[in-house]
């Protein structure tokens, strides 16, 4: 499973971070997104809004994110 | 440095005949009007017309009209007046942060935003709630239903913040208390007006020893320029939401056709002349900074723009996306070139930014 650590990484850098690994990866597959940044968890639920993916909060600045599609 | 052609911005200058009227409110406003001096009587039959020119065009008695300063002030005045202690303070996720800041000192309940921005009620036990309730949103301008809202919650004390939609909206009629931002209708900055409907359900919350003075009182001439100002909008409120409303089409139109934005509630449901629009992997400070150097100036809800560093709680409650995002503000005025310059400039520097 791909790992990227955005700590410290101030927005919009996680979710570019995201971005190009997602693309790299095959539907069905996982992500752990590190991140410290305060607009990362509800840009997280807009952006798996907005590209139909999903994600869930494991613990205090790691998201799991799965890429549907 | 460009000279901005375009303003976009939340604030804007004063109304031109607001500004006109301020050099001779300071030439004769300028007693105070509880005196009994000549000219303390001249500025009391100033300050009385204004109030009578504010409450005529809000549709409200003058007895009703308490006028505030600052426009924060009106929060607390309007919500903690009525006799907060051991109720219940119902309010929106998606109210200004003054309500926000009362509410942590009550108990208090908090109304989640749906995606359109839309609060989703609670029932409350209405005998013991005071509800707070935003008539139309600081930041996306998106309206919410107040008299569904009010029929779920029950509330029977309602504090209306009509702040933002201040005349641009009909106001409803059910509320104990109610305010209006001098703003909103290109008055004066800093001056509010608390309607209080029922002297009955409404005290002062603040120190005082004398309710009949008020120690919150605003200034005179600017209270003057007020007044001119709503009285000048009121005639002018239906053309510049008409207008706002073409623009505001064309600019969601031309948004929604770039890649990965996200725009803040419907034109439909929203205040004509304000947007919100976020832009996925754009960086909503570089993106300001650019538009600015086109010369068109916007407001931004994301974090990176924020003193505080944290995104807007607004989008967030809607669960709008937080960053790349800018504000727009259509004032009377604005031109359809300044549009078409704005808009081409986002797109130009949206893409820029992805590339």
């Amino acid at each position: 499973m791909r790992e990227i650590d955005a700590r410290g990484l101030r927005c919009p850098q996680p979710i570019i971070e995201l971005g190009k690994v997602i693309s790299e990866v095959a539907p069905g597959d996982h992500i752990t997104l590190l991140s410290d940044d305060p607009a990362t968890e509800p840009d997280l639920s807009a952006w798996s809004r907005m590209t139909g993916n999903t994600f869930e909060k494991v613990e205090t600045a790691k998201f799991l994110v799965t890429k549907l599609r | 440095m460009v000279r901005v052609t375009g303003n976009f911005q939340s604030e804007s200058p004063l109304h031109p005949k607001a500004f006109e009227v301020l050099h001779a409110a300071f030439d004769n406003g300028w007693a105070d009007p509880a005196k009994l001096s000549e000219s303390s009587a001249k500025a009391r039959a100033l300050k009385n017309n204004a109030l009578e020119t504010i409450a005529s065009a809000l549709n409200v008695r003058v007895e009703s009209l308490v006028p505030v300063s600052p426009t924060s002030l009106g929060y607390f005045l309007g919500i903690q007046g009525l006799a907060m202690s051991s109720k219940t303070l119902i309010h929106g996720a998606t109210d200004r942060k003054d309500v926000f800041a009362i509410a942590a000192h009550n108990p208090h309940h908090v109304m989640q935003s749906a995606l359109d921005g839309k609060l989703i009620p609670t029932p409350s036990d209405a005998k013991n709630s005071i509800l707070a309730l935003q008539v139309a949103n600081a930041e996306t301008g998106v309206v919410q239903e107040c008299d569904a809202i009010i029929a779920a919650t029950k509330s029977e004390l309602i504090f209306l913040d009509a702040t933002t939609s201040g005349i641009r909206l009909p106001r409803g009629n059910q509320f104990t208390t109610a305010l209006f931002d001098s703003k909103s209708w290109y008055g004066p900055s800093e001056i509010a007006f608390l309607i209080v409907k029922d002297a009955a359900h409404w005290s002062n919350p603040l120190p005082h020893l004398n309710a009949a003075h008020p120690n919150f009182d605003v200034s005179l001439p600017l209270l003057l320029a007020s007044a001119v100002a709503l009285e000048n909008f009121s005639s002018e409120v239906i053309a510049a939401n008409l207008e706002a409303h073409k623009f505001n089409s064309q600019i969601r139109n031309a948004f929604s056709a770039l890649p990965d934005v996200d725009i803040a509630g419907e034109l439909d449901s929203s205040l004509p002349h304000m947007l919100s629009a976020s832009f996925l992997n754009c960086n909503g400070e570089e993106l300001l900074r650019a538009i600015q150097s086109d010369g068109y100036s916007v407001d931004s809800g994301s974090a990176c723009t924020a003193d505080n560093l944290q995104p807007s709680h607004v989008l967030a409650a809607m669960g709008v996306l937080t960053h790349g995002n800018i504000r727009i503000t259509l004032h009377p005025g604005t031109t359809q070139s300044e549009v078409d310059g704005l808009i081409s400039s986002v797109a130009r520097n949206v893409e820029k930014q992805r590339s």
